[in-house]
């Protein structure tokens, strides 16, 4: 099966610093990918290249197949990628449906087109099985940390995307709330879509990832199927690069 | 000696299936039924016809659906008017719903159970009064079709009699029998293990639609479970199949409640979680509390259920040491009861149910270590762990199905008999 979504031999510095060495990473549709690593390894910058909020220095980005540009934001959004932030970035303000469409208004003629956005909210929310929001006329500002969450991911899925990328969906949330999100995020997988997902935490990489890309200052030290390794192994991954065959070999890619 | 099967055998065998399409998937046109069930337009219309003018379904024109041509009819069930009352009886919690042809809950009770020694009298009373509440509720032209009940034990297929529910305390009680006569509708009450209507129910309806080889496991103060291989429930010779919570994973273990030792039940179940965590009430101690009426313990944490186990799993993640070393503890022999089942069955997915939903979330790390340790490449490939979809409602929804399978073997029968 080829990737859908693939990063080829990416580089990228900041200055004299060089965060990224010749990274290669790939996301299945179908799939949940998890990206792993201790914190200063790339795991942001990688995504945030992916996303067009970084010009990338080195490589390319291959998509459905064929070789893009991402210059930007905007054009990581008509490939159908989305990055849901550890921050959110939803409106308290506004209601549910207001923050899905916040800056990509339905119009009908001069006037919002409500009925169609309440409805599409709505289809949405019910295509992820969603259960724990009461109503989409609900403000941002009284819901939960888990239905937050809820409504960043709903917001990404809405636009027809077909990779959606997680920073830390579940940092914040107490356990039954991490249980619901973590359950969102295999949905998303089932339905179809290449999900990424960054995370610390062990137990969800395992609870809902079919692979484990781990990154190492700056390397992908490696990316395996999560029914192939255990936990020791990825930690070894994580923080020291390799682990028996696995991962870097003198600093390079084996 | 007949040939074959008579033209009424089919025109049945079609009735229940284009039923059992609207059942299951929910509204439908026509037009989708003819090119799902390989009939023609003419049958498809005569069977709806029949079933329409029995009242399990109604057909209505689609909303607008902006394509030219005549709208195909769509087919809904009647699932306000058509309905079965679906049981639940586990160590905890008794329960009870009316649930829609179509698979809606339409109203439920509710009760927290004491644990201890089962009390055929009073449950089945409780149960029978929940039923009378709701069917008091419901409209004249309501009709009920069927009851069942999952129960948290081993079923006898024949009679439905529970021969063994170490955790229920029961021990060869005709339930469905009891109940039967109680709700006084004439109908009779099918029982069925929890787990293995469960893992129906996931079947059906949750997250293994369409996936044909699956294992559900279900945790609450035992571990139960339900097999289905190639789309069938394996039931076993007299219906106990897929207990797999008294496989033993460690010879010499924690002594389990059905006389061995190192069962899965006793190595991963509720007990062994609180008592790796140092939170379980001792030996003895909560059954003597419950035979005698006491309350919980005042400190304020409950000592046994689902609350329990979910308080460990938050401690865990909060950073209580004692806990993150239990949960990986119960984890690992978790994941090494998967692991022989998916040796032996080579399921396409293995749903975790109950409260073992928590536990495998908390502890995914190491059961799915010990899959890749023990369990061999090909099987474990492409297999896919997943939680329960229908959550505290899985056992329910299958008891509901349960209730439908004979509407569904023989719609029209089946509705004269209780109309007539």
């Amino acid at each position: 099966m080829t990737p859908l979504l693939e990063a080829r031999g990416i580089d990228k510095s900041f200055g004299p610093v060089k965060v990224l060495h010749d990274v290669t990473f790939s996301a299945h549709a179908g799939e949940v990918t998890a990206l792993v690593g201790d914190n200063g390894a790339g795991k942001s910058t990688l995504v945030k290249c992916i996303g067009g909020i970084h010009p990338i220095d080195n490589g390319e980005l291959v998509f459905d197949g064929r070789p893009v540009q991402v210059n930007g934001p905007r054009d990581a959004g008509e490939l159908g990628i989305e990055i849901v932030y550890q921050d959110l970035a939803l409106c308290d303000n506004l209601d549910i449906v207001q923050n899905m469409f916040l800056g990509r208004e339905r119009r009908r003629g001069l006037v919002l087109d409500e009925d169609t956005m309440e409805e599409l909210a709505e289809q949405t929310l019910n295509s992820l099985s969603v259960r724990t929001v009461k109503s989409i006329r609900q403000q941002v500002s009284s819901l939960s940390g888990g239905q937050r969450q809820t409504v960043a991911i709903a917001k990404a899925v809405l636009w027809d995307s077909k990779v959606v990328i997680l920073d830390e969906p579940t940092a914040a949330l107490g356990v039954a709330q991490t249980a619901q999100v973590l359950e969102l995020v295999r949905r998303l997988a089932d339905n179809g879509l290449a999900v990424v997902l960054i995370s610390h935490n062990m137990n969800d990489v395992f609870a809902v990832s079919d692979r484990i890309a781990a990154l190492y200052l700056g390397r992908m030290a490696a990316q395996v199927r999560t029914a192939d390794v255990t936990h020791a192994q990825v930690v070894e991954l994580i923080t020291s690069g390799r682990s028996g065959d696995l991962g870097l070999k003198n600093g390079a890619v084996a | 000696m007949r040939a074959g099967p008579s033209q009424e055998d089919i025109r049945r065998h079609n009735l229940g299936a284009l039923l059992r399409h609207v059942h299951l998937g929910g509204p439908i046109s026509r037009a989708e039924l003819t090119s799902k069930m390989g009939l023609n337009r003419s049958t498809i219309m005569a069977l709806t016809s029949d079933l329409t003018a029995a009242g399990l379904v109604r057909e209505e024109l689609p909303r607008e659906t902006g394509r030219a041509g005549r709208p195909s009819l769509v087919v809904r069930p009647e699932s306000s008017r058509v309905y079965v009352f679906a049981f639940d009886v586990g160590p905890d919690r008794l329960a009870a719903a009316r649930v829609g042809l179509g698979g809606a809950i339409l109203d439920r009770r509710e009760t927290a159970r004491r644990r201890g020694p089962f009390d055929l009298d009073e449950l089945a009373g409780t149960l029978a009064g929940f039923a009378r509440q709701m069917r008091r509720k419901t409209r004249a032209d309501t009709v009920c079709v069927g009851a069942a009940a999952a129960v948290s034990g081993g079923v006898r297929k024949d009679d439905g009699v529970i021969m063994f529910g170490p955790n229920l305390g029961a021990k060869v009680v005709p339930f469905g029998e009891e109940l039967g006569r109680r709700l006084g509708l004439g109908l009779p009450v099918s029982v069925g293990n929890d787990a293995n209507l469960a893992a129906l129910a996931e079947h059906s309806r949750g997250v293994a639609v369409g996936v044909r080889d699956l294992i559900y496991l279900h945790g609450d103060v035992g571990i139960g479970g339900g097999i289905i291989t190639g789309g069938h429930l394996l039931g076993g010779h007299d219906g106990y199949g897929g207990e797999v919570g008294h496989m033993v994973v460690n010879p010499g273990g924690q002594p389990c409640g059905c006389g061995s030792r190192g069962c899965l039940e006793a190595e991963v179940g509720e007990r062994a979680l609180l008592e790796a965590a140092g939170r379980a009430a001792a030996r003895g101690e909560s059954r003597a509390a419950a035979r005698d009426g006491l309350p919980e313990p005042g400190d304020g944490t409950r000592r046994q259920g689902r609350d329990a186990v979910r308080a460990v799993v938050d401690a865990a993640d909060r950073g209580d040491i004692v806990a993150q070393e239990a949960l990986k503890r119960v984890g690992g022999w978790l994941g090494l009861g998967v692991a022989n089942l998916v040796n032996i069955f080579n399921p396409e997915m293995v749903i975790f149910g109950g409260m073992l939903r928590e536990v495998y979330l908390g502890s995914a790390a190491q059961v799915r270590s010990r899959l890749a340790t023990h369990a061999m490449g090909p099987q474990r490939e492409r297999l896919r762990l997943r939680t329960s979809a229908l959550a505290d409602d899985a056992t329910l929804v299958g008891a509901a199905e349960l209730a439908f399978a004979h509407v569904l073997a023989d719609p029209l029968e089946v509705l004269a008999r209780v109309t007539g």
